[in-house]
């Protein structure tokens, strides 16, 4: 291995992708729109009363005067036709029918807002407008949000992302103008090539990820309790676990089109499973198992772990070696499967 | 290693492409010698197997059957790197980096090779110095293709390998290419061209291989093969209803060779100009036929090239 060529190849791969205004703006700028617009909408507030209909009947105006005294129920009179229409597109919770004394509740129990519907309607038909019984204490201290959850998984979702096309992207443009066939008759090794483009990949992972953190932590005061050395480990390990699966998913493709589909492929299960946007810890069976397997759920989780816990190495040495041991593993098949032409 | 004082040694290449059900015979049988200092020119029309020839040269395909030495190595035996070091490579079509300026790119080629000379002395020797912060989108054709070569001249090669340089470029950028590879030939090196110009062929190379369908059918300097044709001069002539006149009868004037004839336009491959001409402007006027045209020219290698197929080189070329 010449260093001379690696540090040669990190750095026109790193100048090819800082003077195209577009990628940078997708691997920088985006992440922080979405951080900022999500951060937004997450602030902790007085939950949305759930909006639920009555099917209008013989008796249904009693209906809807016992409903309305509960705060938390929307309650809107509708014909069974609409009512049922709006159930099936999710505008309502909850449809209602019959008298206040012998109530039918209709909901899709697969929707989340179906249970709570059942429940609010239950209790403002038995209890009325009474007070509840135990006092509430909402969570609105910095380390338990929402928005807490979601910095380190925005962290992780923009690694995968600028990873996975940065690295894709380039290596078939490379190969459609035909440069990497050029490249191939000089005297540079595969190593030497690829290594130069993931150290270029590398350089910018630190500054991005930290520049989510530093967003979540001024707008937000999202905590970070965890070692720094730790984060910097893990962040260099994710990128190159995700850069490296770029790689070896580019490293045949000969067109854009190919390399976009295979991309997609890898990065739809980990936007779902990978734990960024909603907890994936209390996923059973296979879900649970894909999400387990899944270099995003690693990332993310020790990510958690470093910024909202106190974690050092050791408490996320799993994770870390986990990722570790990937962006091997598909570096070494990248080499073995990789062609210039 | 590399005694043999060959810089290209082809023994019967064979490159087949299977397709589907599609078979083509790229190259069918190549026999060639390049030897060390010259400029050899692989001459021929589109889809005659040069590119195809090349790239087995270059390492980047493999051949169906056949030996190829290149320095005296061959591809596949371990010392790949060791060639790649010594070639510098020209590539029908390249693009390089959207992004990096036309010195960032040169270094980067720069750092492949140990030795090899400066960027700024391979800028200098393709005259792009004052563009050495452009992009490439920047350049002109002539200047990319100046910038391909200065790429291939970076590890100071023994061997350079151009498949079609000159291609699309306009006179002047082509005359700059073409004493760029004279200054290359000058300080020692070997050069394989490819080419369907033949007027490149005949200013550039030493000895010229003319390949048509994969095959190589003529092999000789430039001089060589023109003076194969046995007629040195072309005499053109346009005249109105000239198929009164036979070719036979064309033919038995003195000194002429042989004669072609394409609508009104019959063209006379003629030994001696002085001899010739003036018994057909003879012969002419005794038909009652008026010349629309007359002209005399020497013969090329276009002129080769029709003897031996048939066909004309350009047309091929711009299908
Ligand atoms: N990758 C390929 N697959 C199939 N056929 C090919 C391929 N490359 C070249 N050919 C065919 O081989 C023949 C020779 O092509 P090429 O070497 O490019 O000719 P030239 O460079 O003289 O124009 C052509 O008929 C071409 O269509
Ligand atoms: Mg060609």
């Amino acid at each position: 291995m010449n260093l001379r060529i690696v540090v040669a190849v990190a750095k026109v791969s790193f100048r090819e992708f800082w003077r195209s205004p577009e990628a940078v703006f997708w691997t920088y700028g985006f992440p922080l729109l979405m951080t900022v617009v999500l951060g937004f909408a997450f602030q902790p507030k007085e939950p949305e009363p759930v909006p639920i209909a009555v099917v209008v009947a013989r008796d249904s105006d009693e209906l809807v005067t016992a409903l309305s005294r509960s705060g938390r129920l929307k309650v809107a009179a509708m014909t069974e036709l609409d009512a049922d229409q709006a159930l099936a597109r999710g505008r309502i919770g909850a449809l209602v029918r019959g008298t206040p004394t012998a109530p039918i509740v209709r909901a899709d129990p697969t929707r989340p807002d179906a249970d709570l519907a059942r429940l609010l309607i239950d209790r403002a038909l038995v209890r009325g407008d009474a007070k509840d019984v135990a006092h509430f204490e909402p969570e609105t201290r910095p380390g338990s949000r929402y928005v807490d959850f979601l910095i380190p998984g925005l962290v992780g979702l923009n690694l995968l992302g600028a990873g996975m096309w940065g690295m894709g992207f380039q290596l078939v443009q490379f190969r459609t103008q035909h440069l990497l066939r050029r490249l191939f008759v000089t005297p540079m090794t595969r190593s030497e090539f690829l290594s130069g483009f993931l150290i270029s990949r590398l350089l910018l992972a630190l500054p991005e990820s930290l520049v989510i953190v530093l967003f979540g932590v001024c707008l937000w005061d999202v905590p970070f309790r965890g070692s720094l050395v730790a984060t910097m480990l893990l962040l260099l390990a994710a990128a190159l676990a995700f850069s490296g699966l770029g790689v070896l998913v580019a490293s045949r493709a000969k067109t854009i089109e190919g390399v976009a589909g295979l991309m997609n492929l890898c990065i739809l299960p980990m936007w779902l499973l990978g734990g960024a946007f909603f907890s994936n810890e209390r996923m059973t069976g296979v879900l649970r198992v894909c999400a387990d397997a899944m270099p995003l759920s690693w990332c993310n989780g020790a990510m958690r772990d470093l910024m909202l816990g106190d974690a050092g190495v050791m408490d996320i040495a799993m994770p870390l070696s986990l990722l570790a041991a990937f962006a091997a593993a598909t570096f070494a098949v990248a080499l073995r499967v990789f062609r210039w032409t | 290693m590399s005694d043999s004082g060959l810089a290209i040694e082809l023994r019967a290449l064979r490159k087949v492409y299977q397709k589907k059900q599609q078979t083509t015979v790229a190259v069918d049988g190549l026999d060639l010698d390049v030897r060390r200092g010259e400029v050899f020119g692989l001459l021929g029309p589109n889809g005659a197997g040069k590119t195809t020839t090349v790239e087995i040269c270059e390492g980047l395909s493999r051949q169906t059957s056949g030996e190829v030495r290149i320095l005296g190595r061959t591809w596949g035996s371990g010392s790949d790197l060791a060639i790649r070091a010594r070639i510098g490579v020209c590539l029908q079509e390249t693009k390089f980096f959207d992004k990096q300026t036309v010195r960032e790119t040169l270094q980067l080629f720069a750092a492949c090779y140990g030795r090899g000379r400066s960027v700024d002395a391979a800028l200098e020797s393709v005259s792009l110095a004052e563009k050495a912060s452009s992009r490439q989108s920047q350049l002109s054709g002539g200047q990319r293709q100046r910038l391909a070569v200065a790429t291939a001249l970076l590890g100071q090669p023994e061997l350079l390998f151009l498949d079609e340089p000159t291609t699309g470029l306009d006179p002047q950028s082509r005359r700059q290419l073409w004493e760029i590879v004279r200054s290359f030939q000058r300080q020692g090196g070997t050069v394989l061209l490819t080419t369907h110009y033949m007027e490149e062929a005949e200013q550039l190379c030493t000895r010229i291989g003319v390949v048509d369908r994969g095959k190589s059918i003529a092999l000789g300097t430039p001089q060589e093969l023109i003076r194969s044709l046995g007629a040195e001069h072309v005499v053109e002539l346009e005249a109105k209803d000239l198929a009164g006149i036979k070719d036979t009868e064309l033919g038995a004037l003195p000194s002429v060779q042989s004669c072609e004839r394409s609508g009104d336009k019959v063209a006379l491959k003629v030994q001696s100009v002085h001899l010739a001409v003036p018994p057909l402007l003879e012969l002419l006027r005794a038909r009652g036929k008026a010349l629309d045209g007359l002209s005399t020219r020497h013969a090329t290698l276009e002129d080769v090239f029709v003897h031996l197929t048939g066909r004309q080189l350009r047309e091929e070329a711009s299908s």
